[in-house]
């Protein structure tokens, strides 16, 4: 690929993400629907954990012990807030592919010079808008619900580790849009996916409790150190040095995913192209 | 004259039918039947001509159409688009060429007439300096000047088509590929388009067109590949194509004929003053296709013979002959069949 290439495709690159913001922006409704659900969800698992723990000194000193903060609301507001957003992106990629394939846009943008990374990962950077929402939702709740106040530069650390997050998490949805893209469909994969994800990556719960061989299996997977970091820089006050190795493992991941995304889709674009499955659904 | 599309033996075949997830992990073997869609198509388009392809549906038009655009992988032959290689050099291809395949769908709805045009030169790699003169050039091209900033969502079927086009010329390109373009659409937006069509080749463009109305083939195109059962069946010009079927004028009869006894004497008595290319039973009348190079003489003759053999003429209709008699004279069959 030539420098003008590569120019021309940075160009498209931005012009894919100004377009999902644009037609974002085009139903306000949907960010209103986003105020509701990453409060109520959580608010229902603080409640229980308050049920559950009798509101003793001794069940809280070991919450403490375990998770590294006093703020159970906190700790199930950054964690359920990050697996709406990880669903959000994990929908994301597979379900804007098979829009563009329903609608016939597929067509029209494959007819394109523009490189297929562009398509894949074009809208990935509109994910962030979702994210800083959802997170600024429940910032707002756990100020006025619990007195948990996010300063700024904590705000700035979350949103450093949701930046190294997204390629990881972006790349796993491009691999569902992959399996669009070869088998027309992907939810029974991604609600199971999904599954996982909120069983081991401790979402309302510290991995530590989990079984030796689940929480090997938790520390492979991408969202289990995005929420670990995310509670670290959000409630113990850690600064982004002190989460470095976890932030890169993110990366890696992210990188080592991204190939793997770019690897099964030209795979899949190929397999399209062979039996004409760009325009079928 | 330079060649904008040569295709030699352009072949594409497609499995019917679906393998299971379950057939593919046990590794059974593939028992697909093979449909074969588009059957070694030769074809050579010189540098601003129209082109058209025609054929009724499931003809292999449509498939031809998009392994030309680089969206299908041909199964066998090869071919070049504007001097690249279909296979080995796509990217080159979409670079310089514009396509009209999906339909007025294939737009961003929610998006206005600009925005989905801003978003698609970015893709076609318009520089960035160019990109606002390039849309108010297309946006003008098509008549959608005044239109640019309404979304799409409140325009007509007519008003996305023209839109789908515009967006074709975002490249400059100097082959544009329309499959279909004025289907569904009302007759004065598909004169619109067909105007515009002409137009781009007042440019200097070269346009491949498909389509399975005749009278559109007939008005639009400087020359006309027939294809049946994904074969080309015939290729000329319109006026070619008519002239081989060595007649001028259609005659066709609708006679009352209780049985099918005087069906062999009636068409004796024309004394071969025309061929009677398709004949049909419908509720107790014959009808009758008759070409003939000159109606003038053909109708006395058949009046004649009528009253000769007592049948009784219902309808006599004289037509020129269209491309409709051509593919028939072809393939036995009309084109809406």
């Amino acid at each position: 690929m030539s420098w003008t290439d590569a120019r021309a495709d940075a160009r498209a690159f931005w012009a894919a993400t100004r377009k999902e913001w644009r037609t974002l922006r085009r139903y306000p409704g949907s960010f209103l629907g986003f105020i509701f659900w990453p409060i109520a969800l959580p608010l229902a698992f603080v409640f229980q954990a308050q049920a559950f723990s009798g509101g003793r000194s001794d069940t809280m000193a070991a919450f403490a012990a375990r998770t590294g903060t006093h703020e159970v609301a906190g700790f199930l507001f950054v964690g359920w807030a990050t697996y709406m957003w990880l669903s959000l992106i994990l929908w994301g990629p597979g379900t804007s592919l098979r829009t563009e394939q329903v609608r016939g846009s597929l067509e029209a943008i494959f007819l394109t010079p523009v490189s297929r990374l562009v398509v894949l990962f074009g809208p990935a950077v509109s994910q962030v808008v979702w994210a800083v929402w959802i997170f600024v939702v429940v910032g707002v709740a756990l100020w006025l619900g619990f007195g948990v106040v996010i300063g700024p530069a904590e705000a700035i650390r979350a949103l450093t580790v949701i930046l190294v997050g997204v390629p990881a998490l972006y790349a796993i949805g491009a691999l569902f849009a992959a399996v669009v893209l070869r088998f027309g469909e992907v939810s029974a994969l991604v609600q199971g996916v999904r599954g996982i994800f909120t069983a081991l990556c401790g979402m309302s719960f510290p991995i530590v409790v989990l079984p030796e061989w689940a929480r090997t299996v938790a520390l492979t997977l991408p969202p289990t150190y995005l929420i670990g970091d995310l509670r670290q820089v959000l409630l113990t006050g850690a600064e982004i040095g002190q989460v470095i190795g976890d932030l890169a493992i993110l990366a890696g991941m992210g990188l080592v995913l991204a190939l793997l995304a770019v690897f099964a889709f030209r795979r899949t674009e190929q397999y399209a192209r062979r039996g004409g499955r760009l325009a079928q659904y | 004259m330079t060649l904008a599309i040569e295709a030699v033996g352009l072949t594409k075949d497609f499995e019917k039918g679906r393998r299971t997830i379950w057939q593919r992990l046990r590794r059974e073997p593939d028992r697909r039947e093979t449909f074969r869609a588009v059957d070694g198509i030769d074809l050579r388009v010189q540098e601003g001509e129209i082109f058209g392809v025609l054929g009724p549906n499931g003809a292999g038009k449509t498939t031809t159409m998009r392994m030309l655009a680089t969206l299908l992988e041909p199964t066998a032959g090869h071919g070049t688009v504007l001097g690249h290689d279909l296979v080995k050099d796509a990217r080159a291809i979409r670079r310089r060429l514009g396509a009209v395949l999906s339909g007025e769908r294939s737009l961003y709805w929610k998006l206005t007439a600009r925005e989905n045009l801003e978003y698609f030169a970015a893709l076609y790699h318009v520089p960035a300096a160019e990109t606002k003169e390039r849309i108010a050039g297309v946006l003008e091209t098509v008549k959608l000047t005044d239109r640019a900033d309404d979304y799409v969502e409140r325009f007509s079927t007519g008003m996305r088509q023209r839109l789908v086009l515009a967006r074709a010329l975002l490249p400059n390109p100097s082959l544009l590929l329309l499959d279909e373009p004025t289907v569904g659409l009302d007759p004065q937006a598909a004169r619109d388009l067909r105007e515009r069509v002409l137009e781009l080749r007042a440019e200097g463009r070269t346009v491949l067109l498909t389509t399975h109305y005749m009278e559109e083939a007939d008005q639009l195109c400087d020359r006309i590949a027939i294809v049946d059962h994904g074969r080309i069946v015939a290729l000329d010009t319109p006026q070619g194509l008519k002239r081989d079927l060595k007649a001028t004028e259609v005659v066709h009869l609708e006679l009352s004929s209780p049985d099918h006894g005087e069906e062999p004497a009636f068409i004796g008595r024309l004394n071969g003053a025309g061929t009677v290319t398709h004949r049909e039973r419908v509720d107790g009348s014959l009808r009758l296709t008759i070409h003939c190079t000159s109606a003038r003489d053909l109708v006395p003759l058949v009046i004649d013979a009528a009253r000769a053999e007592q049948v009784q003429v219902q309808n006599i209709q004289v037509l020129p002959v269209s491309l409709e008699d051509v593919f028939i004279s072809l393939t036995g069959r009309a084109l809406r069949e």
